[in-house]
């Protein structure tokens, strides 16, 4: 009940975020210099009539702060307005491209935390040793090196000189086998899925597992140090099981959030990778509509990351909430 | 015995202004802390390092072989010394080009040197003929301006936004804190993109403005905590009662005593203003062609990566090494300031 | 004394090397514990008392090793060195195990209550969950039936509404409440022996009283020794049978607990309890301590008590007393001071250490203490000799 609680009001919370969201992006979009009906003309020959036309076509004629409202007024309806390049509805086009950019950042995501955790532990475990040493060093790298180079290394290493893996592309496990050139059953698509994603995977999982990592060692060594685990050692408990229990579970809880909050460094990494791998997302498509100037499907993509950022965090709150007894799910702050 | 030599000199120091003694003490024991701690040393060897090539390129025009021909693309290369070196650019196929590194060719069918080729070009020149080595040096320029820039509008933004929130509270603090809250919540890359793009054009001015207002949300969370926190310490409470204005005791207590944290999250930030910056010259709305900034070298040689490999490789490390700098060292005041973890 | 004791620690030396020096924390220390006794240690923070405890289950933390001395539990062996065939000093074959020490001596043997209980219970586990598990542990019992045992104890260590209690989570308990939970944690593995480590330094007075009374209720009930390490003499003359004064690493004085209080025999066991605030005293009859305790990493020569001592003569600085009986019809009074008589190497005619008298300034004969306490005054010297 508290929790459902909870989870009602940070969502209320969210409200004059997103609505903030709106508005910066809404003027950011309106107030540039570039003009979108000599977009949509192209350059062509035109009358004034023609642009009056256009203008009044997209309500451009109106003052800012009603067209924000009619803006606004659509959104609520799930409707994000069209594009001036597709010629089609911002909200379609999104819907097509979304699948691939969750994949890559939820599967990024998995690597991530399935390599940081353990190699935080070991890290904190054996603090000040070899291993240690060498964890410590492969985060360092991986806080340092761009997403996209990582990219471009693997690329050259793993589908050019190797040939192992494809170098671009994604084979979407949610359509049929057959819609996919020289496949016919669902563990080869599957298969493919796994080897086209296997590298993006990597080149935008490396930031993510070199922050969980330095987080986990460090709250592992905080951890260990805690009286708890000292009570636990003297009555015996095999440092195994306060490796993975006592110490472990108050550990993790700075992990949720840091999973969290690193969800908007994941999606500007996506638009990268997506580049660099060639995968139809929203990253790329985020990519071209600022190429083209259409500034209905950039508005609307903007707004859709910034949401889907502030979700994150959301959800991140609430399981934190759920996990950590001590939470307090407070009214205030 | 080094304990009381400490106090003597900090006592000596004190007697020339009282405020700031609490602060001082606090940098000494950074700096010792800092000479103490190898992560730290090894980050300021390579922020040196690299620093120094950057500053080096700035003054020596005559770097490589290669100076300047054709400049007036380039806004830091206005300030500089301008040699008028003939270029030489024989046809196509025929013997080696001298390029400066500036030098806005469109890319050529040369075959680029390889790496390591000659001494004269030990990374060898890419695609336009220009030595590759060269560019990477200059790249430095680029890439430590960029990221010390926008990491210092980042802070200046966040150190005003935060103290005013936290000084004057109540309803001006909710709306700051909610709008940068808002900033906070779109993806920096997506929000820097969309500010460029539109409101600038694609520039590397206007990129780095951006990095630095996406930047302004967490320095302005900093300050404010701790400038609620400083708030309610008892010495600023004897200097309210004694009369003295919030506003002074902001400027002249809060905001120094708050320099040091901050400061090395600002140098952490640094490394992070790089890599954001690399990313966005990589998708064209940085730095921009024939600028050497390793995102736009990036950029360019993806076009030939299967032929030219390594012309995707050199730009890519230069920047991890500089990153690489900036995140040790940041790291290693962190240590120095918090112990706790790493004694 | 007829029988054998059921702990007996003889000269045990724990010590950690650092980058500074080797800090001998514990330095020789000899004391045993019977069975149904309470046997208190006592000393100043620093004076090594938790590493002590902490020896006895073989749990000093890193860089901290047990470097001699023998240690032995209802006849087994805790810990113990021998000379090896070359010389060089090993573990004797018959200590335990550290697998054994692990399971059959930790908690079930000897069990803990730690000074913080804010900070010793896991924030993430229910109070009732922690308390099952180390019952599982320690006595083997299935889920079900430790479960019944844990909220048994909780009851007997009067928790209200135990099995409500049971599913709560740490921060929902006061600090009292959850140092009657560590209690019973250590009572329901059914020890022998617990080692209480300063377990009311963190509490209200009211609340410790409280829990001593508790204390001595379940004691009386159980059975159960008690090594209490405790800064506060008044805690020991609530609850101890026996009691080992320690400072620097070493146990000055040790008697019974009336001995001790009655019949003092060391000059620092009276410091303490002149620095105790005592309801037939004002605060002007309270005479703190000179002094800070020096390190434990370069101790004074000679009696380590003796920079801050105010009978320290010139013999003091030189002969450095092991804890000898000094009075004691049945329970023996050891005593570390030359002052006694069983010494016998010449305190009488010592001079006495002239400028050591009592010095206005709280603030600056510590800082003169201190630095004595590390290199041995000159200036004590030459006035020693001047004056006789």
């Amino acid at each position: 009940m508290k929790l459902l609680k909870y989870t009602i009001y940070r969502l209320l919370q969210a409200i004059p975020v997103l609505i903030g969201i709106s508005v910066i992006t809404f003027l950011l979009a309106n107030l540039g210099p570039g003009d979108p009906v000599s977009l949509m003309l192209q350059g062509q020959e035109h009358t004034e009539a023609q642009v009056r036309a256009i203008e009044q076509r997209y309500g451009l004629d109106k003052p800012l702060h009603e067209r924000y409202v009619t803006y606004m007024a659509g959104l609520l309806q799930g409707d994000f307005g069209r594009s001036i390049h597709y010629r089609r509805p911002v909200a379609d086009l999104m819907l097509e491209r979304i699948g691939p950019t969750l994949l890559l950042v939820l599967s990024a995501y998995a690597f991530a935390l399935v390599t940081a955790i353990p190699l935080g532990i070991i890290a904190a475990n054996k603090r000040n040793e070899p291993t240690d040493h060498v964890s410590r060093i492969v985060a360092l790298f991986g806080v340092s090196t761009p997403s996209f180079w990582i990219g471009i290394v693997l690329i050259l290493i793993f589908a050019v000189k190797l040939g192992w893996f494809p170098s671009s592309g994604l084979v979407y496990p949610w359509r049929s086998p057959d819609s996919v050139r020289g496949i016919s059953s669902y563990p080869e698509l599957y298969y493919e899925t796994l080897r086209h994603l296997l590298l993006p995977m990597i080149a935008l999982g490396t930031l993510q597992m070199a922050t969980i990592m330095r987080v986990e060692r460090t709250q592992m060594i905080e951890s260990l140090q805690g009286e708890y685990v000292k009570l636990a050692r003297a009555y015996g408990v095999p440092e195994r099981t306060i490796l993975r229990k006592h110490a472990f579970n108050v550990a993790q809880l700075p992990i949720i959030t840091i999973v969290g909050l690193n969800l908007s460094t994941a999606i500007g990494g996506a638009v990268l990778v997506e580049t660099v791998f060639n995968i139809n997302g929203m990253g790329r498509l985020f990519v071209d509509a600022i190429a083209q100037n259409d500034y209905q499907l950039v508005m609307g993509i903007t707004m859709m990351l910034g949401f889907l950022f502030v979700m994150g965090v959301i959800i991140t709150d609430i399981s934190y909430a759920y996990v950590d007894p001590r939470v307090t799910y407070g009214e205030s702050d | 015995m080094a304990v009381g030599e400490s106090q003597i000199e900090s006592g000596s120091e004190s007697v020339a202004e009282d405020d700031d003694v609490e602060a001082r003490v606090g940098w000494r024991y950074t700096v010792a802390q800092v000479k103490r701690d190898t992560t730290a040393r090894w980050g300021l060897y390579i922020v040196s390092f690299v620093l120094f090539v950057a500053v080096y390129a700035l003054i020596d025009s005559n770097l490589s072989r290669l100076t300047f021909g054709h400049v007036s693309n380039y806004r830091f290369a206005q300030l500089l010394p301008i040699f008028d070196h003939p270029t030489h650019i024989p046809p196509p196929g025929e013997g080696r080009a001298h390029v400066p590194p500036y030098f806005p060719l469109a890319e050529q069918s040369w075959n680029p040197l390889p790496a390591g080729g000659t001494l004269e070009h030990p990374l060898g020149t890419d695609r336009a003929g220009r030595d590759y080595f060269t560019r990477i040096v200059y790249g430095t320029q680029v890439s430590v301006f960029v990221g010390l820039i926008s990491a210092f509008i980042g802070l200046l933004g966040g150190t005003l936004i935060g103290a005013t929130a936290g000084y004057y509270g109540g309803r001006i603090d909710d709306v700051l804190m909610r709008a940068v809250e808002t900033v906070y919540s779109i993806p920096p890359l997506i929000l820097i993109i969309v500010f460029t793009v539109f409101v600038g054009g694609a520039n590397i001015w206007y990129a780095v403005l951006g990095v630095g207002i996406t930047f302004v949300p967490v320095f302005a969370r900093i300050i404010r905590s701790r400038v609620l926190s400083i708030r309610e310490m008892d010495y600023i409470e004897a200097a309210r009662a004694a009369g003295v204005r919030d506003r002074n005791i902001i400027l002249r207590h809060v905001i120094p005593n708050s320099f040091a944290p901050v400061l090395v999250y600002a140098t952490l930030q640094i490394g992070v203003t790089i890599l954001i910056v690399a990313g966005l010259s990589f998708l064209g709305y940085g730095a921009q062609p024939p600028t050497p900034d390793w995102g736009a070298m990036l950029r360019t040689a993806h076009g030939y990566m299967h032929s030219n490999v390594w012309l995707s490789i050199w730009p890519g490390i230069a920047i991890m090494i500089t990153i690489m700098g900036f995140n040790l060292f940041g790291d290693g005041l962190q240590d120095a300031l918090d112990p706790r973890i790493n004694d | 004394m007829s029988s054998e004791p059921l702990l007996r620690v003889e000269n045990l030396k724990t010590q950690f090397f650092t980058e500074a020096g080797t800090v001998r924390a514990v330095d020789g220390i000899s004391f045993e514990v019977r069975e149904g006794e309470i046997v208190g240690l006592v000393g100043e923070s620093g004076a090594g008392k938790s590493v002590a405890s902490m020896s006895l289950l073989r749990l000093v933390e890193d860089p901290g090793e047990i470097v001699a001395g023998e240690i032995t539990y209802k006849g087994e062996t805790i810990f113990g060195l021998e000379e090896g065939p070359n010389g060089e000093l090993r573990e004797r074959d018959d200590v335990l195990s550290n697998e054994e020490i692990r399971t059959r001596i930790r908690g079930n043997e000897i069990a803990v209550i730690f000074q913080d209980p804010m900070e010793s219970l896991n924030p993430v586990f229910t109070v009732g969950g922690q308390l099952r598990e180390f019952i599982e542990l320690n006595r083997g019992l299935g889920e079900d039936e430790a479960k019944a045992e844990a909220i048994d104890m909780l009851r007997e260590v009067g928790i209200p509404d135990p099995e409500q209690r049971y599913e709560e989570y740490p921060h929902q308990f006061s600090g009292g409440m959850r140092q009657r939970v560590l209690i019973a944690m250590a009572l329901a593995c059914e020890p022998s022996l617990i080692i209480a480590d300063e377990p009311t330094t963190a509490l209200d007075v009211t609340v410790e009283g409280q829990i001593l009374d508790l204390v001595d209720e379940l004691q009386a009930k159980y059975g159960t020794s008690f090594i209490w390490v405790t800064h506060d003499l008044g805690v020991v003359a609530e609850i101890c049978d026996r009691v080992n004064v320690m400072y620097l690493g070493e146990i000055v004085e040790q008697a019974a607990v009336d001995d001790l209080f009655y019949d003092t025999k060391h000059p620092y066991t009276d410091a303490l309890l002149d620095s105790m605030p005592r309801p037939d005293r004002t605060v002007d009859d309270l005479e703190p301590i000179e002094g800070v305790m020096p390190e434990a990493i370069d101790p004074p020569s000679g009696c380590r008590f003796h920079p801050r001592c105010p009978h320290a003569r010139e013999v003091c600085k030189r002969v450095h007393p092991e804890p000898k009986i000094v009075a004691g019809d049945g329970e023996p009074h050891r005593a570390a001071c030359v002052k006694h008589d069983a010494f016998d190497v010449g305190y009488d005619e010592s001079p006495p250490l002239e400028d050591r008298g009592p010095t206005p300034s709280g603030e600056d004969s510590a800082d003169t203490d201190s630095e004595s306490g590390l290199a041995p005054n000159p200036t004590a010297d030459d006035g020693g000799e001047r004056r006789e």
